[in-house]
């Protein structure tokens, strides 16, 4: 999976997150930035089919917060997330648990640290950097889709279990700030 | 007389010279009170001494006070009194000069001094005062005054100090020989009490006299050397 | 127009204010808001905990009330002064008409005794902010409150609840009496000098000759390595509350609290931190910074710095500063219930200036290292900061100056060195737990004031003094022997601060922002308070956009009054702004 993505990396993040849906078809475990967190999230869903949308949520990306900030959904459902960064800075929108959100905040840090994304842009030839660690900073998980100040995506995301989960934006201060969001699922 | 008359007048235009900024901006002043003490000493004297030091001005001038004195308890006789008032002005980062008058009573006829000096602050943190003086009667001297504190810690300070008194030409009528006539030493442990505003202390004085001086204080069947316990109290204000 | 209350004490109103943030905006933008609110410049009894003494508040009390404005109102102050002598407002980085900047002799003649006067002006900006007198001794007296101005729009981070953490350092003697003391005493008041004891433990570790050669060295220049706060024996209260007063926040676990710290010291500065808590800073001197979350953070005297913090469990948690200099600190409690307390922590060590501090280290200023080095645009040629010390005696000392930085040096490797401070500073700061501890090169504009373009030119401001006697001054020139600084209206300003004093410098220029050079190029962060470190060169830029005649000096009170003092004249306004071609015009200003 991990050589998949490679291919991907340099490519604008809203084909990224199609393409990415269309590769992975497995149950998604956790965020799996390159590595995976398989043994740390619970299974709270997998990448959803366009087929299958049974609901479309617009999502405003703002410096620095979300529009709207809680939602909640049925066990089972796939929703279509349509998000516009509507700030001035690069905003990320992931779907995942509070602890997976952590974890991601690192990699982002570092990500910024190394200039593959900057405070109003993303850098794709950085992206192609190796981290020290063996992964890559690619950002193109199906969970998430990383948008620069203008740009517009979709998620597609099918919510397999029952929970709380939080949609956030992981760049270094935004979710300690506010920028995150409920979804809580029945 | 005249030099007295002299002196005064240099006085007079030192003070016409304070610059005019000195005088629109903020006035500070200061109270020390050095010594302030009983002292005992081998000879069976009792003294009370004190040591005060003021001022008041700006950064540019200061016009400075100083007062010291000795008195014989036992017989309540004034031995020494001498007062100084100078203008002090800055001349580099850490030295003043300044220039002013002196009186000094009784012990014989009083005497009338010019007095130009300077005062500030040695490298390693020695205080440091020295004055020439040229008397009414046309005899120079000079004092040198010099002060260190030891901090024991920030509130326990041993304070040594040293008072060197020199004569360029002897005034036997007061009492002085030529050169090196007298030096005191002193060391004070001081503790402060309220604030740096009273700090009681103990210590020694080593009084002693030289030459010409001693042989005159010999004549008037006075002692030429004496240690002395000190205790007092330093105040600030 | 209509009478506003003035809330008294800490607001705890529980306001979501994202949530109903962009409502908020659009009804304050509809409506001709106007606030009237009336101050009374009061003698009031300050009671520390530790002390009790009389100074000097706004509506009875101390710290004043929190002044609540709008962005976008015109906010009219009734001020009226019942001492028995003149006093004046000044409203620290409100951007407003210069007459209403309230600093007496440049602004206006200051408020007699018996008279109001009318303050009258737009609000075009939000955040926190504070006010204080300009008059003698009057704000280390006790005369400071906090302003909070409420933005139009909405805020770019979410909270649940705010409180103002106002900071000072209450003194039990009045300020004119610690200015004479100071005058007559230097270190009347620094019971952090290095003894005998302390000799005795420096000798055990690093051997006799080098103790005592360290020693003879700072004698020979006649310079304490402790002097790092001048005025010590102050008592550290958060919002008029001591440290066993213990003021105390409410919250509900879980919830976002937005902390506006406002440092009203008079001299001292505080390293901040909530032990079991990150803070996540959001606004530096009013302005919203791009969010950067950090364990610790310094504030200067004047800055303020607003903060989010999250505290998740139901539990008591301690906001605790120890000061710079270590000699105080203040203390509060955010708890679900009052009464409630978590540990304090102690005040541990005593940070000694280096021969770095002092400008003498060998790897002194390299130039790789300064912050205004990497940014875009900066004069390549860079400018060497002058040695304080002329006399090449001293320099011979600076041997043992290095050695001594580079055990230093090997502590600081750990985290990484901020380029704010001198390398080898002794006053490097560092998180207590290890963390990360907020650097200025850290503050980022949220959203840049002004359009990033090169300066029209440059002036320089040596930061100077005479410890020994007080004085302080910019460019060896005292206030009172000084001549204005002038500026054109339209010029586009880059002050170069040269620190060559042993300490700290909280420069604040009124009237016009300081656009702080952190290298950040167009994100660089807008303020109100630069702090300069000793043995350091800092830039910062000021786009001349208001007219008539301000302060500029340093923030610390007996600093400000005994010289470190500039009038600034703008000449020419709107109408006449100056034609001046930025000195390398790549970027247009437009």
């Amino acid at each position: 999976m991990k050589s998949n993505k490679r291919i991907f990396a340099t490519l604008p993040a809203g084909i990224l997150v199609g393409l990415g849906l269309m590769a992975s078809g497995a149950v998604y475990a956790g965020g799996s930035h390159g590595g995976g967190h398989g043994n740390k999230g619970q299974a709270f869903g997998e990448p959803g089919a366009a087929s299958d949308v049974v609901k479309t949520i617009p999502i405003e990306l703002g410096d620095n917060f979300f529009s709207p900030e809680k939602l909640s959904f049925e066990q089972g459902q796939t929703v279509r997330f349509t998000v516009v960064n509507k700030g001035e800075f690069v905003h990320e929108f992931n779907i995942g648990t509070q602890l997976m959100h952590a974890d991601h905040q690192k990699e982002m840090a570092m990500m910024m640290e190394h200039g593959a994304i900057e405070v109003d842009r993303i850098n794709h030839d950085k992206m192609k950097m190796d981290m020290g660690n063996g992964h890559m900073m690619s950002h193109d998980d199906p969970n998430s889709i990383l948008l620069e100040p203008g740009q517009s995506g979709e998620v597609i995301w099918k919510f397999a279990a029952s929970g709380e989960l939080e949609f956030a934006c992981n760049l270094p201060g935004h979710y300690e700030s506010g920028m995150v969001g409920e979804i809580s699922i029945d | 007389m005249e030099l007295r008359n002299w002196i005064a007048g240099g006085f007079a235009m030192s003070a016409a010279m304070m610059p005019f900024s000195a005088l629109s901006e903020e006035l500070y002043y200061g109270v020390q009170l050095e010594e302030f003490e009983y002292r005992a000493g081998e000879h069976g004297e009792q003294l009370f001494v004190w040591d005060a030091d003021s001022f008041i001005g700006s950064d540019e001038v200061k016009l400075r006070w100083k007062s010291s004195g000795e008195v014989e308890i036992e017989e309540n006789n004034l031995e020494a009194l001498s007062n100084q008032l100078s203008l002090q002005v800055p001349v580099s980062d850490f030295w003043d000069v300044k220039a002013g008058v002196q009186l000094d009573s009784p012990d014989g006829p009083d005497r009338w001094y010019g007095v130009v000096g300077v005062s500030g602050l040695a490298p390693q943190w020695i205080e440091m005062d020295l004055d020439f003086l040229v008397s009414e009667k046309g005899k120079a001297s000079a004092v040198l005054d010099m002060e260190y504190e030891l901090l024991i810690t920030n509130y326990l300070i041993l304070t040594p100090s040293i008072e060197v008194q020199g004569a360029f030409s002897g005034d036997p009528e007061i009492g002085v020989g030529s050169g090196i006539n007298s030096t005191e030493l002193g060391l004070r442990l001081s503790y402060d009490l309220v604030d740096r505003m009273v700090s009681p202390y103990v210590g020694v004085a080593y009084e002693r006299s030289y030459g010409e001086t001693a042989d005159l204080a010999k004549d008037e069947g006075e002692e030429t050397s004496s240690w002395q316990f000190v205790i007092g109290a330093k105040f600030i204000f | 127009m209509k009478k506003k209350l003035i809330i008294l004490g800490m607001s705890q109103s529980r306001r979501l204010i994202a949530a109903i943030g962009i409502g908020i905006g659009l009804l304050s933008a509809s409506m001709v808001t106007a606030g009237e609110y009336n101050l009374t410049v009061d003698k009031v009894r300050i009671s520390t905990g530790e002390f009790e003494k009389t100074g000097i508040g706004y509506n009875g009390s101390s710290p004043g009330p929190v002044l609540r404005f709008q962005e976008g109102e015109e906010v009219v102050i009734n001020v009226t002064n019942n001492l028995d002598e003149t006093t004046s407002i000044h409203w620290h980085g409100l951007i407003l008409p210069y007459e209403m900047d309230g600093v007496p002799e440049i602004s206006y003649p200051g408020i007699k005794s018996g008279e109001t006067f009318t303050y009258r002006f737009p609000i075009q900006q939000s955040g926190t902010y504070w006010f204080h007198s300009h008059s003698g001794f009057q704000e280390p007296d006790g005369a400071y409150g906090a302003i909070i101005i409420e933005p139009k729009g909405r805020e770019p981070f979410r909270y649940d609840r705010e409180y103002v953490v106002q900071l000072t350092d209450a003194h039990p003697h009045s300020g004119a009496r610690i200015m004479r003391n100071l005058k007559m005493m230097p270190d009347y008041y620094n019971r952090k000098q290095q003894t005998l004891m302390d000799f005795f433990s420096d000798a055990e570790k690093n051997g006799f000759s080098e103790t005592a050669s360290d020693r003879m060295a700072w004698g020979s220049m006649r310079m304490m390595p402790a002097d790092v706060e001048d005025v010590q024996g102050f008592t550290g209260l958060i919002n008029g509350k001591g440290p066993d007063q213990n003021w105390t926040g409410l919250f509900k676990a879980g919830e976002r609290v937005r902390l506006r710290f406002i440092n009203s010291s008079a001299m001292t500065y505080f390293d901040m931190r909530i032990p079991g808590l990150k803070m996540t800073v959001v606004a530096a001197d009013g302005l919203n910074v791009q969010p950067v979350t950090v364990d610790e953070f310094r504030i200067g005297v004047a800055e303020t710095y607003d903060v989010i913090v999250r505290p998740k469990e139901d539990k008591a948690y301690t906001i605790f500063g120890a000061s710079m200099g270590r000699s105080g600190y203040v203390r509060a409690t955010l708890a679900p219930d009052e009464g409630m307390t978590a540990d304090v922590p102690k005040l541990k060590g005593k940070p000694l200036l280096t021969m770095a501090d002092m400008g003498m280290s060998h790897e002194g200023m390299d130039h790789g290292n300064m912050p205004s080095m990497s940014g875009e645009g900066h004069k390549p040629e860079g400018h060497s900061v002058e040695k304080p010390m002329q006399n090449g005696k001293m320099m011979d000392h600076s041997k043992i100056g290095s050695d001594m930085d580079h055990g230093r040096m090997m502590k600081m490797n750990k985290s990484a060195a901020d380029p704010f401070y001198a390398p080898g500073s002794g006053l490097m700061p560092q998180a207590s737990n290890g963390g990360k501890f907020l650097s200025y090169k850290d503050l980022k504009a949220q959203k840049p004031l002004y359009p990033y373009r090169e300066a029209t030119r440059e002036i320089e401001l040596r930061l100077t003094g005479n410890m020994e006697r007080y004085i302080w001054s910019i460019n060896g020139v005292k206030y009172e022997d000084a001549e204005p600084i002038r500026l054109k209206y339209g010029e586009r300003v880059r002050f170069k601060f040269v620190n060559e004093t042993m300490m700290t410098h909280p420069m604040h220029l009124h009237g016009m922002w300081s656009i702080l050079d952190t290298g950040s190029g167009k994100w660089n962060p807008v303020k109100h308070t630069i702090s300069v470190a000793p043995g350091t060169t800092v830039y910062s830029e000021t786009e001349v956009d208001a007219e008539g005649q301000w302060a500029f000096h340093c923030h610390l009170s007996y600093h400000a009054d005994s010289g470190m003092f500039r009038k600034i004249v703008v000449e020419g306004g709107p109408d006449n702004a100056a034609n001046i071609t930025p000195v390398k015009g790549e970027r247009s200003w437009n």
